[in-house]
């Protein structure tokens, strides 16, 4: 379009309302017809619509990391095919993770839409792009791989490859896919799902153009990614302007056991982010490398968080952040490194707040228990003599914020709206007893607002299997801020009370019947100094088991008796 | 009173339905022997909330010693919880897991996924007040410890005398496969202290996830006692006048029970405030033959919307209240924050309206009572929708020019639009946004909203569903008679139901069939007892719906299939899972499939009210004309001359062609240039796109 077209603001309203509720109604078709859980239980997709020069229009995402991965996948699968060979009808499938934003069991699939009339037909208006975790293409292991050492181990690759050819299914590539994948019917069913969200989605974007115009359609678009860049570069000339680094480290993967460092520096200034991860480690042997897209999209959920997290994301938001990490660093994995689990995105996310927190206390939280730790046992059901697989996510304590405490027992940010399993579940589907699952008193860092509470669950087993266990943060200790205190690591302790006793991280162990595992998860760190907190809060906590006695007194400076009336302040 | 024994008197002539709403109380009165209904409004009074009951009664001055039947409608649980207000509540859990309740799933709404200083609300149970007791099944329901009734003794001495606990929530793990823990335990405290209620989980809900369960069996504790002082006044107060007919309250998910019954189950009325609306719709959509029917009842500060198959609305089983779970029937309604006092506002030069409301307090601009941001009634007035003279029969002078004014300054000249453009586009955003709503709940159930109709009630229904109607595409908008009062009106033709269900957890095989049909017959036995015990239909017939809940093994989400007395073979079953699972999720499976749940629903039929016809006319309908105005016709988009027409003189028959605007004391049905209105042998109004 070369001259603009005026759009009045209630017009302009109502085509982005539109176009929000394409990319919702995809979602409601993939979420309703896709086969695996992973997508309709944990939302392990994400959602996009762009514009012809692949600017994210508007986007449903399922998880928060899922936050604009799509935009650096699309870019680079349309270079790839390029643009002249794509055709009305065509639905093309990329999974490279070096170009995908994730490991390889994240198929992304797009769609280019033609609208309009003549010429404007010669090129795509639009283009649709859904990602989702697939179940199965036929990596070195059924289920989870925790010990690849390159990228064939981890699964058939995709660079950008037609699955539907002008609305008709290719059935070579299809066939190609079937025959490498231990799970072909359940991959099948979520491949058409995905397909089924994008035809609802082209029909709702040509009714969108067959009602308003292309030319209103664009330039309602040029103003959302105007006000979206105006929003971000407000919001951030509003924050402390300088730099900042901060240091922290991974487990590291099973295949080493050796600590990673990751490092992160964060510049604010004349209205536009850097996020910069040069001195980080280089490539890992293990499957903990991340994509250069999904070191992206971790720092646009932040970036969001910080500028704009009441209103729908599109490019211009993003527009004022520039992410640097060279080939090679542990975030920009370059081809042969293996990236399936992507544990390490979730630890190193909140180094991006442990760098800013120096600057702005006042505004952000000290860091939660770090990580998301999750278990998964796999075995035989008794009562079936069939295989059984299911897992857990675990909660952990949340860092203490500027004006309120830590949330208890809460998922990790980055995955905040994943639920655990529920005790009845995991004894009806597995060997498991379930015979403690508690908060844990003293687990949330001091501070004048103390971190929330990590937990302590006993994992008792009745029948022989594999536990496996992902967690990439036992090493290192929760950040505090200002004058608040860390909070104890998270520690998985195996066999306890056995000679077998053990601390692991990243682990398969084996398990017999009446072993024991124990999972204590990190509670978040503290914010500001522990003296200067509402004695009266910490009596609170005390009669409710969250602080003992010892530590009110320890840490905070009072004194509460046995019928838990403050007796002293001591400060 | 229903548990007294009642003489042989004359059947009584009235039958009275009150619900109260956050602003009125609405009360309908219908006279039996002339099939009359009447309609009265009165002030919500939310601190003594009985006695807006009391003075509906009387503005409506119906004999109550002449009534057979008062069916409630109230929030008192649902406000008991928001506001904080209920009981001091212990829990008493197994050894180790005393945290079910206040670690919930461990997740953060999908509204806050970006907020990474979340808060979750103040719980409703302190920390202190959760104590673990020694005992344990395993998932088969079998004892791996046995129950420690000294620990038991102990947990309720602590609660009760140190803590100060008057109510006890009592959940244990897998109770859902032996109650037997959890009742003994309830025997140990009822004993010790008779004055504590206590709420035992799998009397409740016998489902299987113990922090869903926990949750329901909490709020019943939490609400129990409140909900039951408030039933003691109303039936005190109903007695003082000389009521001796039924005392019925509405549940959420459809029907009704005795008081003496709610009174035992108040959680299965703490989402009933829609409920009236949509038992109205589906008796709307039998008697008209509407099949596939969406209800949209707009109020001042929401929509409701709710998707009619086969005549009947969807029942969900399990709701969430303020981030907690409750494992009750819920009709699944989906609300979207548009109504007629949404605030319309510029955000960075975009026209938005709501979510934010200006309620009854300040109001619409045009009320005059102090609000100053334009609402979707200003741009109603603005747009000549509603006769500012007329409004609320007359009641109330509407200011016109303080609408005009708003919409000009804070809307029209920002945008540098005109005010009846500005005012238009309030109405096209907010179509826009509901006309994504009315897709998804159709679409989640994989159908297309083109085939259905679309039945207006609540405030604002008439004013805005004929536009939302021609935007999505419908077959038709129904608008039935009073449509503002409709969820009262509703509330006369439900019926007295119960429900009941169990977790069984079993491959669906032949083998399993005995069993599985002797539970159901059990959870029938259960609730036919328990309407009998309500005697409301006099001994009368009770029908009982069974349903197994479903699902492939290892999926998460379950659908529910009926089945008779007799289960036909397994196979059959199978096919009927698949197909349905086909029509909801687009494919089917040949994996195995489960038995999670079984559920029953009893029903004992109340007579149902008749409608009055109204008389028939000669397509003409002149004689209801009342004038003309002004008005924006969306068809067009510009302001034309609107033919106005007085509802209650219109016949059966009559054709009004839009643009039209047909009023009635307290709504107004606008049918636009493209529209035409067909009134039916009820005066119902039924809007269908003009033909050309």
């Amino acid at each position: 379009m070369s001259e603009t077209t005026f759009v009045d603001g209630a017009t302009a309203s109502v085509v982005h309302n539109y176009l929000l509720s394409a990319a919702e109604e995809m979602r409601t078709t993939l979420v309703r017809t896709a086969f695996n859980p992973v997508i309709y239980e944990v939302l392990d997709f994400g959602i996009s619509i762009y514009d012809a020069d692949l600017n994210l229009i508007s986007e449903a995402p399922g998880l928060t990391f899922f936050l604009g991965a799509n935009d650096y996948a699309i870019s680079k699968a349309v270079e790839y095919v390029g643009v002249d060979n794509l055709d009305e009808g065509d639905v093309v499938l990329m999974n490279y993770p070096f170009w995908n934003s994730a490991h390889s069991y994240d198929a992304t699939l797009f769609a280019p839409v033609f609208c309009g009339t003549g010429a404007e037909r010669e090129r795509p208006f639009a283009y649709l792009c859904i990602r989702a975790h697939w179940m199965d293409l036929g990596a070195k292991d059924p289920g989870y791989v925790l010990d690849s050492t390159d990228v064939h181990q981890e699964g058939l690759l995709f660079p950008g490859t037609k699955v539907f050819k002008k609305y008709e299914p290719n059935h070579e590539i299809l066939e190609l896919i079937r025959f490498n994948s231990r799970m072909p019917d359940l991959v099948f069913g979520d491949l058409h799902a995905q397909v089924s969200a994008i035809r609802t989605g082209e029909r709702r974007m040509k009714e969108v153009v067959e009602k308003f115009g292309t030319g209103v359609v664009t330039e309602v678009t040029r103003r959302l990614f105007e006000e979206g860049e105006r929003t971000t570069r407000a919001a951030l000339a509003r924050l402390p302007q300088g730099s900042w680094t901060a240091v922290d480290y991974a487990d590291g993967d099973w295949n080493t056991g050796e600590p990673l460092r990751m490092q992160c520096t964060v510049t604010i200034a004349d209205g536009e982010m850097t996020v910069d991860f040069v001195g980080s480690h280089g490539t890992a042997v293990g499957p903990v490398n991340i994509p250069f897209g999904s070191t992206i999209a971790m720092c646009k959920v932040a970036l969001k968080s910080l500028t704009s997290p009441d209103e729908p994301s599109n490019a211009g938001h993003a527009r004022p952040l520039t992410v640097l990490a060279e080939p090679g660093n542990l975030f920009h994995a370059v081809y042969p490194a293996p990236t399936f689990t992507q544990w390490t995105s979730i630890v190193a996310f909140e180094l991006i707040f442990k760098a800013l927190a120096q600057a702005m206390p006042d505004r952000l939280g000290a860091s939660s228990g770090g990580d998301m730790p999750g278990f998964m046992m796999v075995g035989t059901h008794p009562d079936t003599g069939r295989m059984f697989a299911v897992s857990n996510n675990e909660v952990v304590g949340w860092g203490g914020a500027p004006d309120h405490d830590g949330a208890d027992a809460t998922i990790h940010l980055s995955e905040s709206i994943v639920r655990n399993t529920p005790i009845e579940v995991l004894e009806q589907k597995t060997t498991m007893l379930i015979e403690r699952l508690e908060m844990r008193t003293d687990a949330g860092g001091p501070g004048r607002h103390r971190g929330g509470v990590g937990i302590e669950r006993h994992i008792r087993f009745r029948g022989a299997g594999e536990f496996l266990m992902v967690v990439q943060k036992t090493k290192t200790a929760p950040w505090p801020v200002g004058a608040g205190r860390e909070s104890e690591p998270n520690r998985i302790v195996v066999f306890p009370g056995t000679d077998r006793e053990r601390d692991i991280s990243t682990e398969r162990v084996p398990v017999e019947p009446g072993d024991l595992i124990v999972v204590r998860t990190a509670g978040g760190a503290g914010h500001g100094d522990p003296l200067a907190r509402d004695p009266e809060a910490v009596r609170a906590d005390v009669l409710d088991g969250y602080v003992s006695r010892e530590a009110a007194l320890a840490d905070y400076g009072v004194e509460i008796d046995e019928r838990g009336e403050i007796t002293a302040v001591r400060r | 009173m229903p548990d007294e024994a009642r003489p042989d008197t004359p059947p009584a002539r009235y039958r009275l339905a009150v619900d109260i709403g956050g602003t009125f109380v609405d009360a309908v009165e219908l006279d039996r022997d002339t099939r009359r209904i009447r309609f009265r409004k009165a002030s919500t009074t939310p601190r003594r909330p009985w006695e807006g009951v009391l003075d509906a009664f009387d503005a409506l001055g119906t004999d109550l010693a002449a009534t057979e039947l008062f069916i409630h409608g109230t929030t008192l649980g649902l406000n008991a919880i928001l506001e904080r207000r209920g009981a001091r509540v212990g829990i008493i859990a197994n050894e180790g897991l005393r945290d079910v309740f206040l670690m919930g799933r461990g997740n953060v709404p999908e509204s806050h996924m970006y907020d990474f200083t979340y808060r979750r609300p103040p719980a409703i149970v302190a920390r202190r007040d959760t104590v673990g007791v020694v005992g344990r099944l395993d998932a088969h329901g079998e004892v791996v410890t046995e129950l420690d009734e000294d620990s038991v003794r102990a947990a309720a001495r602590y609660l009760v005398e140190e803590s100060g606990v008057t109510s006890i929530a009592v959940c244990l793990l897998h109770s859902y496969r032996d109650p037997v823990h959890e009742h003994r335990v309830a025997e140990i405290v009822r004993e010790m202290y008779p004055h504590v209620h206590v709420a035992v989980s799998a009397d409740i809900a016998p489902e299987h996830r113990e922090y869903e369960r926990t949750s329901t069996a909490v709020l019943d504790a939490y609400i129990r006692p409140i909900f039951e002082r408030y039933v003691d006044r109303l039936e005190t107060e109903l007695a003082e006048r000389s009521f001796d007919g039924h005392f019925l309250i509405t549940r959420s998910g459809g029907g009704a029970m005795t008081s003496a019954a709610a009174r035992l189950a108040p959680t299965t009325t703490v989402l009933s405030g829609p409920a009236g609306g949509v038992v109205g719709a589906s008796f709307v959509a039998r008697l008209l033959g509407r099949d596939d029917l969406i209800s949209v009842d707009i109020g001042g500060t929401s929509l409701d919307a709710a998707v009619f198959e086969r005549g009947e609305a969807a029942v969900v089983h399990e709701a969430e209240l303020e981030q907690m779970p409750l494992l009750i029937p819920v009709y699944d309604i989906r609300t979207i924050g548009a109504g007629g006092g949404s605030i319309a506002s510029l955000d960075k030069g975009m026209l938005q309206v709501g979510p934010r409301s200006a309620g009854a307090e300040p109001g619409p601009i045009c009320y005059r009572r102090g609000g100053t941001e334009p609402t979707t009634t200003d741009a109603a007035v603005v747009l000549g929708y509603i006769d500012p003279g007329g409004f609320l029969g007359g009641d109330m002078a509407l200011d016109v020019d303080g609408a005009r004014e708003g919409v000009r300054v804070r809307l029209a000249e920002p945008l540098g639009m005109s005010v009846e453009d500005a005012a238009a586009g309030v109405f096209s955003v907010m179509l826009a946004k509901t006309v994504g709503a009315i897709r998804q709940i159709t679409v989640e159930r994989g159908r297309d909203p083109r085939g259905f109709s679309m039945l207006a009630f609540g405030g604002a229904g008439p004013l805005l569903t004929p536009m939302l109607g021609r935007e999505v595409g419908v077959v038709e908008v129904i608008v039935p008679q009073a449509p503002s009062a409709f969820s009262a009106w509703g509330m006369l033709s439900a019926d007295v139901a119960e429900d009941a269900s169990r977790t069984v957890l079993r491959t669906l095989e032949q083998d399993a069939l005995p069993d599985l049909a002797a539970g159901l017959d059990e959870l029938a036995a259960e609730v036919t007892e328990l309407l009998r015990a309500q005697d409301v239909t006099g001994g009368g017939e009770v029908v009982v719906q069974r349903e197994l809940e479903l699902r492939y093994l290892g999926q998460e989400h379950a659908l529910r299939i009926a089945v008779g007395t007799e289960i036909a073979d397994a196979e059959t079953l199978r096919k009927a899972f698949g197909e349905r699972h086909q029509q909801l999720y687009g494919h089917a499976m040949d994996n195995e499939v489960q038995v999670l749940n079984l559920r029953v629903r009893g029903v004992a039929r109340l007579e149902q009210p008749e409608l009055p016809r109204i008389p028939t006319g000669d397509a003409d309908p002149a004689q209801a004309r009342s004038g003309e105005r002004l008005a924006y016709d969306f068809a067009t988009g510009e302001m034309t001359t609107f033919a106005v027409y007085r509802r209650d003189l219109l016949e059966a028959g009559d054709v009004v062609p839009g643009p039209a605007l047909v009023e009635e004391g307290t709504s107004v049905t606008v049918v636009h240039g493209d529209q035409a209105c067909t009134v039916d042998e009820y005066g119902h109004l039924l809007i269908r796109g003009a033909t050309k």
